[in-house]
């Protein structure tokens, strides 16, 4: 093994070890294992985020085991974002009245799967081959399946099952795909399929097109991308709050690198226009489908869910796009997304105690009953709706340049509509949210709002740093290295 | 494989589309598995091959024992009533089965029939997923997806045995956790039918 083998296998392995380890330590020692081993693990894996974006110009492309640019900033946001997951988790476990599981083994439980699912999900980005990322990618169903309906509700059990039946028949689409991927290249064995083998993919051009389009159908509907988004809103909405931020945050950007691989490596084969014009479909269908959805009050789960929905176009937009204007957005919008949309869920637990019907109806006017939850959220929601100075409002605009500067007018100017809407309403949902008309509420401070203030003066630095790393990305070797990619 | 076997498979899937009793439709999802394993162990070429059958028999025994388990356990007080008649199912997954066969290019399959197959497996096991409301039988659709794939790696020279085994355990992964979702779906509604399902909207 090499060492960049053996430093992006050091996360993978320590979740893993930690959640084998949840499962033999004694019921008073579960929730002290599961801290201890967050930030070692999100610490190992912001290393090998460092690792891979310092050595972007000379990426390790192996058959098992790739470490690049793209996936080694996607390690990176998975590990952070699976700490604040974890360190969250005590609190919402607290509020927990009824359980998939007994008391006795609910917090086991709860933490071996998350941190199994921490573990399969920080190996998807580093899966130097197609065959690796489907069995990696298909293994997060189920345990993200049994945190999606952990709290054991009516609603929650609707979500778990929606999300595990659709998400599995679409990545049994993929795996057709892959299956006549496997017959149309060279080689035997995993090495087959690697990355950098996908273009030599010799069965010609039309039956290529039908691979790549059954390989991201299938895997949209992973990536919650529309019109196979139907899981989404229930599985963000019913979840609990930190495996929400792990599924949105992480999750759906993390499956939709393995579709950008697939499309870098079958670009060659079914055409770069081709190639491009698919995610460029989907990004649109996804974005248009989102915009009504953020115009309404909506329980402020669900809205966080649509909003997924649309970064999710948003992004495989400026994948689309391809231009380094757009690329440098992209790699911006990925990390950016992540951090409103953590501190998004994160805020659900004081939320919850500060106003309890914010678990069935829209709430309005917390800014004014609790103003740092109120200033907490606003920092979510200004930021996903790209409110300059937002990191997101520069991405955006770097997207649609790139769009434009890839002579793709129309579904350039097509975004740039539909992102103005989506920045409408969720402007509203803003003000609503936190200015809007108040209820009688209790004034004492709910639990877990230090730590969500905490996060809150945290992401606000990082968000700012990243507004002004969006501004000087474009034109340097890290996105150039991106759009070289690992094929 | 011989066009025979071929109809047995696709006659197989579309039984588990027909079929009103829940212990019919999983003897069916694993006597289509077995014959697959029986396929795969006369076509193994060496000890890798040898073992991606060996996991595949492990595979349908287990999850047959596991069905039939959950069955006993979730007695329906009667059928869980289709979506849609059995005949429009049928005629759903017919369809679908030619439109795939139509539209998808069978290039590298040991023979066109083995990929007609494999397709018809296929878009029978989405078309049960997609129109039977009964928990079990959405699960058995998944299986019967990927029981089609598993013959598309037999009829494909070039398919990893690694990838075969890792698709044979996380199928099973998923079937526990669907299983784990049928119980507490049954014990929280009294049925393993998707129709009380319908409470999350916006």
């Amino acid at each position: 093994m090499t060492d960049r083998e053996i430093l992006a296998g050091a996360p993978i392995a320590l979740a893993a070890l930690t959640a084998g380890l949840l499962w033999c330590v004694p019921r008073g020692w579960v929730t002290r294992v599961a801290l201890g081993g967050a930030v070692p693990t999100g610490g190992l894996a912001v290393a090998v985020c460092a690792v891979a974006v310092a050595g972007a110009g000379h990426p390790y492309v192996g058959d098992r085991v790739v470490v690049d640019a793209a996936g080694g900033l996607l390690v990176g946001v998975i590990g952070a974002v699976g700490v604040v997951s974890v360190l969250a988790s005590p609190g919402y476990l607290r509020t927990l009245t009824r359980a998939l599981v007994g008391e006795p083994r609910r917090a086991t439980t709860y933490f071996a799967v998350l941190y199994a699912f921490w573990a399969v999900l920080l190996a998807v980005p580093l899966a130097g081959n197609l065959g690796a990322a489907w069995l990696l990618i298909e293994a997060t169903t189920a345990a993200s399946a049994l945190l999606v309906g952990f709290s054991g509700k009516a609603g929650a059990l609707e979500a778990g099952w929606k999300y595990l039946v659709l998400t599995s028949a679409g990545l049994g689409i993929a795996l057709l795909g892959i299956a006549l991927l496997a017959a149309g290249v060279p080689g035997r064995g995993l090495g087959a399929l690697s990355w950098h083998s996908l273009p030599t993919y010799a069965s010609g051009r039309g039956p290529a097109l039908v691979v790549y389009l059954l390989l991201l159908a299938g895997l949209a509907a992973k990536i919650g991308w529309a019109p196979v988004h139907n899981w989404l809103p229930d599985a963000h909405s019913e979840a609990p709050a930190p495996v929400s931020a792990m599924l949105s945050a992480a999750l759906l950007p993390t499956v939709l690198l393995v579709a950008w691989r697939c499309a870098q490596g079958m670009a060659p084969v079914v055409g770069t226009g081709a190639a491009h014009g698919v995610l460029i479909a989907f990004g649109l269908t996804s974005m248009a489908v989102a915009v009504p959805f953020l115009s309404r009050p909506l329980v402020w789960k669900r809205l966080l869910a649509y909003s997924s929905l649309e970064h999710m176009g948003v992004i495989a937009l400026g994948l689309g796009f391809a231009t380094p204007l757009a690329m440098a957005g992209v790699a911006v919008h990925i990390v950016a997304h992540a951090i409103a949309k953590t501190l998004g869920f994160a805020a659900v637990t004081p939320l919850l105690g500060h106003e309890p019907r914010a678990a069935g109806q829209a709430v309005t006017g917390i800014g004014r009953t609790q103003p740092l939850l109120g200033a907490s959220l606003a920092l979510s929601l200004g930021t996903l709706s790209g409110v300059p100075p937002s990191p997101l409002f520069v991405t955006e605009l770097l997207i649609i340049a790139g769009g434009f500067r890839a002579g793709r007018g129309w579904p350039a100017a097509a975004a740039a509509l539909l992102l103005a809407l989506a920045f409408l309403g969720l402007l509203r949902a803003l003000l609503e949210v936190t200015l809007g008309e108040t209820a009688v509420r209790d004034s004492g401070r709910p639990a877990g709002l230090r730590g969500v203030v905490a996060l809150a003066a945290t992401s606000a630095v990082l968000l700012l740093g990243l507004a002004g790393a969006a501004v000087w990305l474009p034109g340097t070797a890290l996105v150039q290295a991106l759009i070289r990619g690992v094929s | 494989m011989s066009s025979a076997l071929g109809w047995v498979l696709v006659g197989l899937g579309l039984a588990v589309l027909l079929v009103r009793r829940r212990s019919v439709a999983v003897s069916a999802v694993t006597v289509q598995a077995l014959v697959l394993v029986a396929l795969a162990v006369h076509a193994a070429g060496g000890a890798s091959d040898r073992l991606a059958a060996g996991a595949l028999a492990v595979r349908s025994v287990g999850l047959a024992a596991f069905f039939l388990l959950l069955i006993t356990r979730t007695r329906e007080p009667g059928p869980v009533r289709g979506g849609l008649a059995p005949l429009r199912r049928g005629g759903l997954g017919v369809a679908l089965a030619l439109a795939l066969t139509w539209l998808v290019p069978t290039v590298g399959f040991a023979s066109r029939n083995a990929g007609r197959v494999v397709l018809a497996v296929v878009a029978l096991g989405l078309v049960v997923a997609a129109t039977r409301r009964a928990t079990l039988f959405q699960l058995l659709g998944v299986v019967l997806v990927e029981n089609g794939l598993v013959l598309a790696a037999l009829q494909l020279p070039r398919t990893s045995w690694l990838i075969e085994v890792g698709v044979a355990f996380d199928l099973t992964l998923i079937a526990v956790v669907a299983g784990v979702f049928h119980r507490r779906i049954f014990a929280e509604f009294g049925a393993g039918d998707t129709e009380v399902l319908r409470s999350l909207r916006d």
